[in-house]
């Protein structure tokens, strides 16, 4: 009886130490700064941010699809009145370059008599990408629409389990996709 | 009896009580009323549409991408993936006296932003959108 009440109080001792870690768990922390402005804001909107002439809305519109589809990204949602389009892409996180680079290794691996090469196996990572762009009139200048981009990816291992969580900033990218908005509207225009 | 014993079953309620948020006055009074008021604001100064575009400025000012917008309902929802996943839901509505109010809920993982200074801080980015939407600046 005696052994029974002490393995009792232990458990006590060890429940209100769950407890603790659950509520301690619970406290929601928010971020101070969550909803302020960065410093690079004015930057990070100048590599997002072009402004083009179009003939109209619907030809914009059009020729950033197309754009988007050219980088093999599905169109989610598309809210015309605001010019809100979504569109998101899943892809290997992985660089070609990586991978070739894993399968020699398997492959020296394996004629070196080895076994359990599966250097590739560490491969894979999946990368889902969400892209948002709003192209609207300009407020400054008629004939022209003002055209923002914003990227996020999410890296999930093999085991889905989140490695990265992050806002693409890197001005090249921007840049790029700019360039083919550029050609695509050209290629639209010239069509008609 | 041992003391432990007795203090077993109030344990398990506080565990089970555990993470719980939902206010216990569903139907909105207190609470509820307080949560509304910081999270809306009322402006005169531009139109619905003007608005929407502004709400979508400055969220994406704020590192977010727009999942979803409807110009008729005026909701514009939106995430951001930054070493914590971040949702908002921002709603503009036209009142009868023609003002137009903005409604912000923002999520953090799996907790609701509560605190009136996070809410405040997104108010005033608004607010400078609002500003030069106004002034026609792109």
């Amino acid at each position: 009886m005696k052994r029974a009440l002490s393995a009792l109080r232990w458990l006590g001792i060890g429940g209100s130490l769950l407890l603790m870690a659950v509520l301690g768990g619970c406290a929601a922390s928010i971020p101070e700064a969550a909803l302020r402005l960065p410093e690079s804001t004015l930057e990070v909107r100048s590599i997002q941010t072009r402004t083009l002439a179009a003939p109209s809305e619907i030809d914009i519109l059009t020729a950033t699809i197309a754009v988007l589809q050219d980088m093999e990204f599905n169109i989610e949602r598309i809210e015309k009145p605001l010019g809100v389009i979504t569109a998101s892409k899943v892809t290997d996180a992985d660089s070609a370059g990586e991978k070739t680079g894993l399968f020699f290794l398997d492959l020296l691996c394996a004629m070196g008599g080895g076994s359990g090469c599966d250097a590739m196996s560490t491969a894979q990572d999946d990368q889902h990408i969400t892209l948002t762009m709003v192209v609207l009139p300009s407020l400054a200048r008629s004939g022209e629409y003002t055209v923002r981009i914003t990227i996020q990816r999410v890296i999930y291992d093999k085991m889905d389990r989140v490695k990265v969580l992050e806002r693409i900033d890197d001005a090249e990218t921007y840049q790029q996709i700019f360039d083919n908005l550029r050609k695509s509207l050209f290629i639209q225009v010239g069509e008609k | 009896m041992s003391r432990s014993i007795q203090l077993l079953p109030l344990l398990g309620l506080l565990l089970l009580a555990g993470c719980a948020t939902t206010p216990a006055n569903v139907a909105g009074t207190g609470t509820q009323l307080e949560t509304r008021q910081i999270q809306t604001r009322e402006y005169d100064t531009l139109d619905k549409a003007m608005t929407i575009r502004s709400v979508i400025a400055t969220l994406q000012d704020l590192g977010f991408t727009i999942d979803q917008a409807d110009a008729e309902l005026g909701t514009v929802t939106a995430t951001r993936l930054h070493e914590y996943t971040m949702r908002m839901t921002v709603t503009v509505v036209e009142k009868d006296n023609g003002r137009i109010s903005v409604r912000a809920n923002a999520r953090i993982g799996e907790n609701s932003v509560t605190d009136a200074a996070t809410y405040q801080d997104f108010f005033v980015v608004l607010d400078k959108s609002m500003f030069l939407t106004l002034h026609k600046v792109d």
